[in-house]
């Protein structure tokens, strides 16, 4: 109805309409195809097709045409028809403006640092719900990775190395000016998807159809102004807006997509449940009989024969589906513009039952009071509902992966899914006789999770230009959001038999004022100054209530009122953040650059000693090619280099040793119990202790690159060398237990970044009907923990802890590495066997290897041939560890297929024993069973069993796409359609990790642990079909 | 021009620097407290001890590890490596040893000595039970942080000798019982659940404690005869139940005894996990005690009580299980008996530690012991009587009665794992323990355990962990 209306209102407007065409060639007479063609002063436009040809409606007031194409210098033509168009190429390449920090607008020539800009175009590639995971393989030095296949789950990005040991390495977002949060407000504070769903963190909010330009900015010297809250760099986004004096222009893009699970478990389907051989109902495993179609009793107590199910696990996943809807209205009047956006994504998961609705409103309104008064209001408002995202790892009955890939192979799953509950009784049906595992269809109908969001983004700016040489301007934004989720846990469920739930309220608020005074003055021919002041107010406020509800009464109500025991926890926090700032930059003629800038912040949450902290930057930019005065060959070169310093602070209430008033005492299976008892209350210590004089820390990066065009922007060249150390760190140290604390608080260490990121752009055909592109990232760091403690050069950092002895940790002259159980070898390397068991000797605490990669290198291939294109990504990894708890539950149940070999025969595993005169002798020591032998190997305590090669290539993104011949489209008021096939995570080409996708982590975002996976729910690849139409 | 540009710079340096200050001091956490009684963590500390005593993490592991109970194999808990001690075990208990418990206890006794007037009574108070927290944590690990422990200042606290913490435990209940001033007021009395401020109770538990310690010691360590010998003459230590020290539950939702809550979440509150041991069983069929009916319920189709081997499996409606009694909801958490007391007091006599041997003494006080044990387990006195009219064994009669006071004093701890596994190891040189463990089914490696590995984490976070870390292997005082 309302896209019926909106027709018809496009219908009017285009009634007082002039046509336009013609054909546009460049400068050596060939046809120019995808070149841009706009009335001036308005929004309508088209591009050109493949034969270079454009035609259509403008506003029959409007008599100029504006033809634009990067690399060729813009052109205004007067509109009419059947117009010959020669453009020349633009020897001024890199002309391109980028907005940099503080949404100061700069050509990207002039920059002393690298800074990556997605379009819109690429941001709504094979689009996702998250839009970060666009960023994943196309911008060198940046690296995404999402933690499991949640409908909405995380996605972390590190950008240059990790340079934070507290786990602090996302950048900051900043839309349109106002920093925005990305909070992952995990399960617990420390930031490990345990027991919980994967909320997904809050950039994921943002949304993609609404983004004009994406521009990561990657080093200090980029990021200055912002100071200590962009330290690891910052996503700049600038959302769409309309353009004053046009008419009204719709925009439509559709994208159905199917998801389906990635990679599964590869299974065995010789043996059955139990234990030693024998079937047994009491296990969901495969350590029973061998399958031979004999006589047992089942989970219903019928009697069957034995048969193995091979599909059981892939026949509970589905298939996902998602549709992404999005209208966008834009125009402007002459004083004002607008462009208001709705997008609707709802997407079911491949685990059933589970689905997530998002709606956006986005609005953006310009106007100008007068000539020097004017005024931007931009208000985004999204609400998220989901139902049913899966808990994740362990530590709850309601963790779904782990009892779906430890189904017994003798189950079948459609058997399980219409026997869920005794149709008599209404009591569940489990998969094992002990009541141990629950039914997963039970967890999937009646324990679903839910949470619901509601979030808006709304800033203000003014402008005020009294004389064109100053513009004075203020920014006033503020973020906020309310989470409400809740976890049920119905009576009668495994693990949890009364009944349970939790209600956790989120609220998150952000307020942000930048005051800026620019100056800008040319101070004689050759040389142009530009200063800017400014004065920023950041203010972050959150409040989180959980209240816990255990022992209902009646079944399925979830009200307080209707159990026995609930305790209530608060908390909340705020932190103030000051500072004043201030930018200068110098150019000469248009080939040398330079900009210093500088920033005092004051921050509320350092001791007052320590509070106020200074730090600046200096970039240039040389711009040799200007010089040249041939350029048939180089086109384009410029060197650039620059030095920042940036400081941080720390979050709130880190400062006291403080005493929590504690509301349970712990005690295994889910069981602590509750204070108050006997009517008293208790209060604890930290668990980490406060640090007693607190500086800021400090981080110096210097970097150097060059970019370069040869052959008319037929090959580009960018490379960039940086260097990035981080000192005085404050983060929480994991000391040993027997300190009394479980960490303290201290400024420490220094970790340092080097590496090279080299982006190349390569066009290797390019004729009046095909054009074939290539574009190629890499990156490659190198982490060095170059001292933790002076005076202390043992000390050992836990970045982050696993479980069971798996520790990520920072251990001084190597990266942050992945330390746990490894097996005993002796001076040959050959695993040391037990001369009584048969079974590997273990070794603990020992350090297994980085996490991190290598290296990682994106490349993507773009073909268009007349209407047609068709592009791919491909993304590589190399090195780096995973641990994986998914692969260590299939071996240890006996799911695996590598577990079925060899059982009720003699083992021996490979490695050597200590004989009796203490020489190493090849092992001949049998294993009991295959049961106990995989036990070990894929036992949880002993860390290398289950710690693989994380290297990867997949095939990230691939896009087949057709614009719609406008002799086609003509007469339905379009100015373009095109329908395109997409795919994301299609294939994974090569990896080493068994079972599953290489790429999930158990660490939420704000972590600095990575490569450990716990029972997450498998990533998926998807499928779809996306329609753009523009009237 | 020039106007409006120090204008604004103006402005902007006065938004910078006025009243900057105020606006920035908020950094003080509203839902915490800067000062707190020592009471209040002295309650987080010993709840978070009992819990761990009484649940998942020591108790399952250790009273099927320890044989004083059976899992019941696939019929119950599961045929399981029953020493395959899980690292979420070691790492909890290890957490309630320095953190949870023992961190704040310190802390108390920071606090209470630092406060004015000084509280020396709550100080004493804490550290008694710190002691006993400490003594726990050695004699399950063996060699452990102690003289270093507890101290932020030390990034690795070393690991001391058993024989080391277990001497300055004894001076650290000395300098409690020191601080004890029974005219001071200033003593925790609500907020000490055993008690309720009895200082006397306090000297003889403190008393009683070292008494455990030194007989814990004296056989790798003769000299401690002569404490031995000064404590039993003082007769200073727990002298009746009312001295017992335990840590009540509550029969309110998530207020029970984690025991009973396990089986209310996960098993419909019915035990079907935790059977009977037969080295428990079989003594007490032997005499009839009245204990049985108490420690267990019989199997529903059975005549009498049959216990099994430690992880062998059950013949469902035949096997006893430990009792809905035991599992009850209040079920206190028992630290310290009166029994154990005895039992110990009558294992000097009947050794001649310190004092001379007096079998008629031991037996003496064997009866007494045998009678509290009875009386904790709420056994009638008709029913004690008849036992001890008709079963109760004379010890003076006996070829060994030292092997009837170690038997009877492991049955006492059927429902307390951590004291029966250190009671069996104290009983006898290795091989000679009292009673004689098989090893259990599947259990791995198989070689009775004799001890608890280390905290993975604290093994990976303190380069002071000893390397060689092995279950089967001996602690100090084990011989």
């Amino acid at each position: 109805m309302i896209l019926a209306c909106i027709i018809a209102s496009v219908g009017l407007s285009v009634a007082q309409t002039t046509r336009v065409s013609g054909t546009i060639l460049d400068d050596t007479g060939e046809t120019v195809i995808g070149a841009s063609v706009v009335a001036k002063g308005t929004t309508v436009g088209t591009v050109t097709d493949v034969d270079g040809n454009f035609s259509l409606n403008i506003p029959s007031d409007r008599k100029t045409l504006v033809i634009s194409l990067i690399g060729m210098k813009t052109k205004e033509v007067a509109a009419g028809t059947n117009l010959r168009i020669v453009m020349e190429n633009d020897s001024r390449l890199m002309d391109e403006v980028v907005v940099t920090a503080m949404g100061i607008s700069r050509n990207e020539k002039s920059l002393g640092y690298s800074v990556s800009t997605l379009k819109a175009d690429e941001l709504l590639k094979a689009r996702e719900s998250n839009v970060i995971n666009s960023l994943a393989g196309k911008v060198a030095g940046v690296r995404v990775t999402g933690a499991s296949g949640t409908l909405g789950g995380s996605s972390k990005i590190i950008i240059r190395g990790a340079n934070s040991l507290d786990g602090n390495n996302q950048p900051l977002f900043v839309i349109d000016g106002m920093p925005i949060d990305n909070g992952s407000q995990g399960s617990a504070s420390n930031n490990v998807v345990a027991g919980s769903v994967d909320n997904g963190n809050r950039a994921g909010d943002i949304n993609a159809d609404d983004v004009e330009s994406m521009t990561v900015l990657k080093g200090a010297a980029a990021t200055a102004l912002y100071g200590a809250r962009a330290k690891n760099g910052a996503i700049i986004i600038t959302t769409k807006k309309g353009t004053k004096g046009s008419k009204l222009s719709v925009e439509v893009n559709s994208s159905t997509r199917f998801d389906s699970v990635l990679r599964l478990p590869d299974f065995q389907n010789e043996y059955s449940q139990g234990t030693y051989g024998d079937y047994d109902l009491k296990y969901s495993n495969g350590w029973g009989a061998k399958i031979q179609g004999q006589k047992v009793t089942n989970f219903l107590g019928q009697e069957t024969s034995l048969q193995a199910y091979e599909d059981n696990v892939k026949d509970f996943y589905e298939t996902g589906k998602t549709y992404i809807n999005s209208i966008a209205l834009a125009g402007g009047s002459e004083q004002a513009d607008y462009r208001i956006g709705l997008t609707a994504l709802n997407q079911t998961g491949i685990i059933p039952n589970t689905e997530m609705n998002r709606y956006t409103f986005n609005a953006n309104v310009g106007y100008n009071f007068s000539k020097k008064l004017t005024s931007r209001t931009i208000f985004s408002y999204n609400t998220t509902s989901t139902h049913g995202r899966p808990s994740q790892s362990s530590n709850n009955p309601n963790v779904l992966a782990d009892v779906v890939n430890s189904l017994p192979r003798n189950l079948d799953i459609h058997t399980l899914k219409n026997n869920w509950r005794d149709a008599e009784t209404g009591e569940q049906n489990g998969v094992s006789s002990d009541g141990k595992s629950n039914n997963p269809y039970w967890i999937l109908k009646r324990n679903k999770f839910t949470a619901s969001l509601e979030r808006v983004v709304a800033n203000e700016m003014l402008t005020y230009k009294p004389v064109e040489w100053i513009t004075i301007s203020n920014n006033l934004g503020i973020d906020f959001y309310n989470e409400k989720r809740r976890q049920v846990t119905s009576q009668g469920t495994f693990g949890d038999l009364k009944g349970s739930y939790q209600d956790d309220n989120i609220y998150n608020q952000v307020i942000n004022n930048d005051f800026l005074v620019t100056l800008t003055r040319s101070l004689n021919s050759d040389l142009e100054l530009k200063v800017i002041g400014g004065h920023n107010i950041y203010q972050r406020t959150a409040k989180r209530d959980i209240l816990d509800a255990k022992d209902l009464t009646v079944d399925e109500l979830y009200n307080p009122a209707n159990a026995a025991s609930v305790i209530n926890t608060a908390s909340s926090s705020r932190k103030r953040l000051m500072g004043i700032y201030g930018d200068a930059g110098l150019a000469y003629r248009n080939f040398l650059y330079l900009n210093v800038t500088g920033r005092n912040d004051w921050s509320s949450t350092l001791p007052k000693n320590n509070r106020s902290y200074f730090y600046s930057s200096v970039s240039s930019s040389f711009v040799f090619s200007e010089l040249m005065e041939n350029k048939k060959i180089l086109s384009f070169g410029n060197v650039r280099a620059s030095w920042a310093n940036v400081g941080s602070d720390e979050d709130p209430y880190q400062l006291d040793f403080v005493y929590t008033p504690a509301t349970t005492y712990y005690a295994q299976y889910s069981l602590s119990g509750s204070f108050p008892n006997s009517g008293l209350l208790g209060f604890s210590i930290p668990r980490v202790y406060p640090p007693e004089n607190l500086k800021p820390q400090n981080q110096v990066s210097f970097e150097i690159g060059t970019n370069l065009k040869f052959l008319n922007n037929r090959i580009g060249v960018d490379f960039t060398y940086y260097y990035i150390s981080t000192k005085d760190q404050i983060v929480s140290v994991d000391v040993p237990l027997s300190t009394g604390f479980f960490a303290k608080k201290v400024n420490i260490g220094e970790v340092r970044n080097k590496g090279i990121e080299l982006a190349l752009n390569l066009v290797p055909v390019r004729t009046r009907d095909f054009e074939w592109n290539i574009d190629l990232n890499y990156a490659k760091n190198k982490q060095t923990v170059e001292k933790l403690v002076a005076g202390n050069p043992d000390l050992i950092y836990n970045l982050a802890s696993g479980w069971s002895g798996l520790q990520i940790q920072a251990r001084k002259g190597e990266a942050f590495g992945m330390y746990g159980t490894i097996w005993e070898r002796n001076e040959d390397g050959q695993i040391v066997i037990d001369e009584t068991t048969g079974l590997r000797k273990i070794k603990k605490g020992q350090r297994i290897g980085d996490v991190a990669p290598k290296w990682t290198m994106g490349i993507n291939n773009s073909f268009f041939y007349k209407g047609v294109s068709l592009s791919f990504l491909l993304d590589f990894r190399k090195g780096g560890l995973m641990y994986s708890g998914t692969v260590s539950s299939l071996r240890a149940n006996g799911v695996a297929a590598e577990t079925s070999a060899n059982r009720g025969e003699t083992f021996i595993d490979k490695g050597v024993i200590l004989d009796a005169s203490g020489n190493y002798v090849p092992n001949n020591i049998p294993v009991a069973n295959m049961q106990d032998y995989w036990r070990h190997i894929a036992n949880a305590s002993n860390t290398e069993g289950s710690v693989f090669d994380a290297s990867y290539v997949k095939l990230r993104e691939l896009r087949v796409g057709y614009q719609l011949p406008k002799s086609w489209i003509r007469g339905l008021l379009l100015q373009n359609a095109e329908v395109a096939l997409e795919g994301r995570n299609l294939w994974i080409i090569n990896d080493h990790v068994p079972h599953i996708d290489p790429e999930s982590s158990m660490f939420g975002v704000n972590s600095a642990g990575e490569g450990v996976e716990f029972n997450s729910v498998p990533t998926t690849k998807s499928l779809g079909v996306n329609i753009r139409l523009s009237f | 021009m020039r106007k409006i540009y120090y204008i604004v710079l103006s402005v902007v340096l006065t938004m910078s620097t006025a009243s900057c200050d105020s606006w920035l001091d908020i950094n003080t956490d509203p839902n915490k407290a800067t000062e707190v009684d020592p009471d209040v963590l002295y309650n987080y500390a010993m709840m978070s001890w009992a819990a761990n005593r009484c649940s998942g993490d020591l108790y399952f592991p250790l009273v099927w590890g320890g044989q004083t109970q059976s899992t019941g194999g696939s019929k119950g808990w599961g045929n399981v490596n029953v020493y395959d001690i899980s690292p979420y075990s070691l790492g909890n208990t290890w957490k309630v040893f320095y953190a949870s418990s023992g961190a704040n206890l310190q802390q108390a006794i920071k606090i209470a000595e630092s406060a004015s007037p000084a509280r020396p009574n709550v100080a004493a108070q804490c550290k008694i039970n710190f002691a006993h927290l400490v003594y726990t944590a050695t004699i399950l690990h063996g060699d452990i942080p102690y003289s270093e422990g507890w101290n932020i200042a030390i990034d690795y606290p070393k690991f001391d000798t058993q024989k080391d913490i277990l001497e300055g435990l004894i001076v650290l209940l000395d300098q409690a019982i020191a601080q004890i001033d029974v005219n001071s007021r200033l003593t925790m009395t609500k907020y000490d659940l055993a008690y309720g401020g009895d200082l006397d109770k306090w000297v003889r538990y403190a008393n009683s404690l070292k008494f455990r310690i030194a007989m814990v010691m004296v056989d790798k360590d003769p000299s401690k005869t002569t404490m031995i010998a000064n404590l039993l003459n003082a007769n200073k230590m727990i002298n009746s139940s009312a001295g017992d020290f335990k840590i009540p539950f509550e029969d309110a939702a998530d207020k029970e005894n984690p025991k009973f809550r396990y089986f209310k979440k996960y098993t419909n509150g019915v035990n079907i996990e935790f059977f009977a041991n037969k080295l428990v069983v079989d003594p007490l069929n032997a005499k009839n005690d009245p204990r049985l009916p108490k420690y267990f319920d019989k199997g529903v189709s059975a005549a009498t009580f049959i216990g099994i081997g430690a992880n062998d499996e059950a013949v469902t409606g035949q096997t006893a299980l430990v009792s809905s009694f035991v599992f009850r909801a209040k079920s206190p958490e028992l630290f310290f008996s009166y029994q154990e007391q005895l039992f110990l007091e009558a294992e000097a006599y009947a050794r001649g530690l310190g004092v001379a041997k007096d079998i008629s003494k031991a037996n003496q006080l064997y009866k007494q012991a045998m009678i509290a044990a009875m009386k904790y387990y709420e056994v009638t006195d008709a029913d004690i009587n008849k036992y001890v009219s008709e079963n109760l064994s004379d010890l003076t009669t006996l070829s060994d009665p030292v092997r009837e006071i170690h038997l009877q004093q492991w049955i006492d701890f059927m429902d307390r794992p951590l004291e029966a596994f250190t009671q069996w190891r104290r009983s006898g040189k290795e091989g000679f323990e009292v009673p004689e463990l098989p090893i259990p089914r599947n259990a791995s490696p198989a070689k009775l355990m004799r001890r608890w590995t280390y905290s993975p984490d604290e093994a990976s976070a303190n380069p002071n962990t000893p390397s060689v870390d092995v279950m089967t292997d001996k602690v100090w005082f084990d011989e």
